[in-house]
């Protein structure tokens, strides 16, 4: 087992496919696509599909840990395993990872240590953790976990609802506060899934399991459970404490299940929750992620931002000239085409030269100044995504609004073309949906 | 004239149930009037002075009777019993409520009208020369290409939002009578080398506070390229026109500010991408909307006036004949103006009565075809010369038999602060005023042909800057003044008025026009100088003195 910092990936090549498939997913239609149990079919499309090459699994090589372990070599045993080292973990649990990762086949196992300089300052004498757990695992597990995952667009995560209460509404994917998609494929299992998995794979236990530890953390913070017990209540036994930080978001909740995230993208016919987040100034090229590249900054940073490793979105702003990055656009999966007020209808030339004269084909959404009544005329002009802060355009989209004109005058768009016999000019309208 | 299919029908339909919900929405307060603002104009609806204000479209100036008595009847029941002809070649109703507005279109839409894209920030009705089809000095019937305009040009998607109103005029005559440098684009047919038909494009002209008259951008295009030239400019436009400041939106600033050549390289450039694509417009397309304007049967016979005789036995009617008949391209037949500009009366308005006794004249004498002209006349354009005596009657009876087409009283009026909010002076009260004084059979033969028109502010609805003598209200220290203009043309050689100088009252306004006219009178060298050509031959010296002395 190599000792490494994580490294971001740049191989921009291998992205391609799940870009694509990226541009056309709504989260919501993913929590819907697979079967409770169905962990495998969920972990397949986070691997391959939807977070190609920008995924990592998270594991505390624990009692449980195996079986996600043993899916995720069965489709690709080089995924990134980031393992978290904080130091105060069994011997028996250090070796586990060694046994499993053999026996797996992994390959590509990473070790996360503590940054020394913050456990020099906060915690020297190494006991933290009885003072205040939440600030040990903080140094210890949150901080090298986030600055691993900085390179990642989601990670794979091995919870299950029936673990702790907060853990109760935990759905396939989540959204999380920094946009990072989190998989969760093992929600819907119990003890006895995972019992029998284990079985029917006969995979190798932790040394402990055997002795009462049914889930297993830091050797301090970590105690055996008796008969009747909750799996994890042997975990900061006696504390208040339930999660250790990584599952925690900026407010200390569990991330919020997807069904309960505020839904502001429509598309598709309905709202879903937007994987897309605000583009903040800052951030190297490479970094970017699941954000909108004014076109400016993209113009002035062009070869950085096409060599970066994630998926990324443009914002055309109605000043924007859309023919500069004309040659540009495999590169986004998603375009933004801003109506700073729904006055300016400069958005609408733009939708019209991406979609029919340079023949974008993803994601094109319209944010800002969006109002039912432009809806219709953005459609035609090729834009097939909302984000809507309105309340009662909201409503009317969710009532699934249809303009009342169903006919067209004039030709526009890529499928509104001349039919047969009719009037050149005119068509009816085939996609007011 | 155009008739609509289904299409057009379920079109209207749809937009008047878009409408109505939006009124609705409105009405219960979920529409903010800034969001209903937007929605409303491209509907046509205003918020004038007093009250809502509905323009209703009339597409290219052409409408049947049935339609016109859907007019009265909408101006009779939702109306005070009167409707309000523009220089746009529609029709305004002043006092509707909002909530009778869905009603009125979907009594409109009965009659295959609409008030759809009257105003707002996109392409409005195209206006064209209201003899259209008619006129002897005709090449080609611009109607059609007009209808086809209106269709590729009605909720347009991408031109919805334009930095500013957008207005097209087209004419089929060489003499043009639809103004068209004063549009933001003006087609004119004009047959090649080859002999083919095709259009000259203006663009940028206007009026308003920047008046400017439209420069030649392509000397032609053929028709089968026409859409896809004017979608080449509207693009350009959408994208480039400037949005900082509504007094600097108008096309005509950017390509002012662009330069002509420049701007054409960005159409060009535009047009290399569209042409040849799905806009190509294909004859049989063209061929199949022109026999909607077939003309009607007419039974060409050799009938003509014999002025000389009439003068004489009856000269009230010669003088009818004179000015308010327009030579037609069939012999027998003349194109009938009916002027709504009775000495004292307002320009442009007309009765729920007039129009219905209007109706019956377009049904029997004019093959049911009715026009309206940007001069906010109304025009019988195919009366059999034969017939034109008994038309003549039934309009003196109905007070619509003024004979002074073209002449000093046939001015072009906006409604001014009477009814505008924009308005900074009165202009109805200045026209009957002028009227009155120059209202003389007599004096109007005198004086021959001379156009005034005058507008209540900057905005220049009333199109003073293309007056003979423009008039156009200002407000100075809370007084209403006025300022004149001369040397104004818009016709084929378009020109923008000259000020004078300082504004004056109203009171005033009537004796500096005599002294105007009577410069004009003093110096001409004979009948027929007309007052431009004294103008230019004088210069404007011996007017502006007229006017304010020697200082
Ligand atoms: S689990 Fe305990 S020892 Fe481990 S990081 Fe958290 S508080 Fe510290
Ligand atoms: S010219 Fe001015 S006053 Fe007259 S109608 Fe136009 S905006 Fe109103």
């Amino acid at each position: 087992m190599e000792m490494i910092e994580h490294s971001s990936h740049t191989d921009a090549a291998r992205r391609a496919g799940g870009e694509s498939w990226l541009a056309a997913f709504g989260i919501m239609a993913l929590n819907s696509m697979f079967g409770q149990k169905d962990a495998s079919g969920v972990l397949r499309m986070a691997i391959e599909d939807l977070l190609v090459d920008d995924l990592a699994v998270v594991s505390s090589f624990g009692a449980d840990s195996a079986v996600l372990l043993h899916m995720v070599c069965a489709i690709n045993p080089d995924l990134p395993v980031l393992f978290l080292q904080t130091g105060r973990h069994f011997d028996q649990t250090l070796a586990y990872v060694k046994t499993l990762s053999d026996r797996l086949g992994l390959t590509n196992v990473q070790t996360l240590v503590p940054d020394s300089d913050q456990l020099a300052r906060f915690d020297p004498d190494a006991d933290l953790w009885k003072s205040d757990p939440d600030s040990c695992c903080h140094i210890r597990k949150t901080e090298p976990l986030d600055k691993a995952l900085s390179g990642f667009g989601g990670w794979v995560t091995g919870r299950k609802r029936h673990q702790t209460q907060e853990r109760g509404v935990l759905s396939h994917f989540e959204l999380t506060d920094d946009k990072r998609i989190k998989v969760n494929p093992l929600a819907y299992w119990d003890e006895e899934d995972v019992a029998a998995y284990k079985k029917v794979h006969n995979l190798p236990e932790h040394p402990l399991f055997g002795s009462g530890f049914t889930s297993i953390g830091c050797a301090p913070c970590t105690s055996a459970v008796t008969t009747g017990e909750g799996a994890r209540a042997g975990r900061w036994r006696g504390l208040n404490k339930t999660e250790c930080g990584i599952h925690f978001d900026v407010n200390k909740r569990i991330s919020p299940a997807m069904a309960k995230a505020e839904l502001t993208l429509f598309r598709d016919g309905r709202f879903v929750a937007d994987p897309w987040g605000k583009w903040v100034e800052g951030p190297a090229p490479s970094e970017a992620r699941y954000a909108h590249v004014p076109l400016a900054q993209f113009v002035a940073n062009r070869t950085a931002y096409l060599a970066g490793p994630h998926p990324l979105g443009l914002l055309v702003g109605a000043g924007d000239n859309v023919e500069e990055v004309a040659s540009d656009l495999s590169r986004f999966s998603s375009i933004a085409i801003e109506f700073r007020t729904f006055t300016d209808g400069r958005g609408y030339s733009s939708a019209r030269l991406l979609v029919e004269r340079m023949g974008y084909k993803g994601e094109l959404r319209a944010v800002g100044d969006v109002l039912v009544d432009q809806i219709p005329l953005m459609r035609r002009c090729g834009i097939n995504a909302f984000v809507v802060g309105h309340a009662a355009t909201r409503k009317a989209l969710e009532q699934g609004v249809q303009s009342a004109i169903d006919v067209f005058m004039q030709p526009v768009g890529v499928d509104e073309i001349p039919l047969g016999t009719r009037c050149f000019l005119r068509r009816a309208n085939h996609s007011n949906s | 004239m155009y008739r609509y299919d289904q299409f057009d029908a379920r079109f209207v339909a749809g937009r008047v149930a878009q409408f109505s919900d939006q009124i609705e929405r409105r009405i219960s307060g979920e529409l903010s009037e800034d969001q209903f603002r937007p929605l409303r104009l491209m509907n046509g609806l205003y918020l004038q002075l007093h009250a809502y204000m509905l323009r209703v479209a009339v597409p290219y100036g052409t409408m049947n009777s049935a339609q016109l008595r859907k007019l009265a009847h909408i101006a009779r029941t939702y109306d005070r019993g009167y409707g309000h002809f523009t220089t746009r070649q529609n029709i305004q109703f002043n006092w509707p409520r909002l909530d009778d507005v869905p009603q009125i279109l979907s009594e409109l839409a009965e009659v295959e009208m609409h008030a759809i894209q009257t105003s707002g920030n996109c392409i409005r009705n195209v206006t064209t020369d209201q003899f259209a089809g008619a006129a002897a000095d005709e090449i080609i019937d611009p109607r059609p290409v007009a209808e086809i305009i209106r269709q590729w040009s009605s909720l347009h998607p991408e031109f919805t939002f334009l930095p500013r109103k957008f207005k097209i005029a087209i004419t089929g005559a060489a003499h043009d009578r639809a103004a068209i440098k004063f549009h933001d684009i003006g087609l004119m047919a004009r047959r090649n080398e080859a002999g083919e038909i095709g259009w000259t494009v203006h663009v940028g002209g206007g009026m308003g506070r920047t008046p400017m008259v439209a420069r030649k951008l392509n000397s032609f295009v053929p028709h089968a390229d026409l859409l896809a030239y004017l979608e080449s400019i509207l693009r350009v436009y959408n994208r480039y026109g400037r949005r900082d400041n509504k007094y600097k939106a108008r096309i005509k600033i950017l390509v002012r500010e662009e330069g002509l050549a420049s701007f054409r390289e960005q159409v060009e450039s535009e047009f290399s991408e569209v042409r040849g694509g799905v806009l190509s417009l294909p004859e049989d397309e063209l061929n199949r909307i022109k026999t909607y304007f077939a003309p009607p049967e007419f039974k060409d016979s050799d009938a003509r006036f014999d002025l000389a005789a009439l003068k004489v036995s009856d000269p009230e009617f010669a003088r009818f004949v004179v000015h308010n008949t327009h030579q037609h391209a069939r012999p027998g037949y003349t194109s009938v103006t009916i002027s709504l500009k009775p000495v004292g009366g307002v320009p442009g308005d007309a009765t729920d009565t007039q129009m219905d006794i209007v109706a019956d004249l377009v049904e029997r004498f004019s093959f049911d075809e009715l026009r309206v002209s940007h001069e906010q006349n109304l025009v019988l354009p195919h009366v059999a010369i034969g017939d034109v005596r008994s038309v003549y009657e039934a309009l003196c009876a109905a007070g619509l038999g003024e004979a002074n087409v073209g002449q000093i009283t046939d001015m072009i009026v906006c409604p001014g602060l009477d009814y505008c909010a924009l308005a900074n002076a009165r202009s109805i009260p200045v026209a009957q005023e002028i009227s009155k004084r120059f209202g003389s059979a007599k004096r109007q033969e005198e004086i021959g042909d001379l156009k005034i028109k005058i507008s209540g502010c900057i905005n220049a609805c009333g199109h003073h800057h293309g007056g003979h003598i423009g008039i156009l209200g200002v407000e100075k220290r809370g007084t209403e003044l006025y300022q004149i203009t001369v040397g104004g043309d818009a016709s084929e050689n378009a020109a923008i008025g000259n000020i004078l100088g300082r504004g004056i009252t109203g009171e005033e306004v009537p004796d500096a026009i005599e002294r105007l006219v009577e410069v004009y009178l003093g110096a001409r060298s004979g009948a027929d100088e007309s007052f431009l050509n004294t103008l230019s031959r004088l210069g404007e010296t011996p007017f502006r003195e007229a006017l304010y002395g020697n200082d």
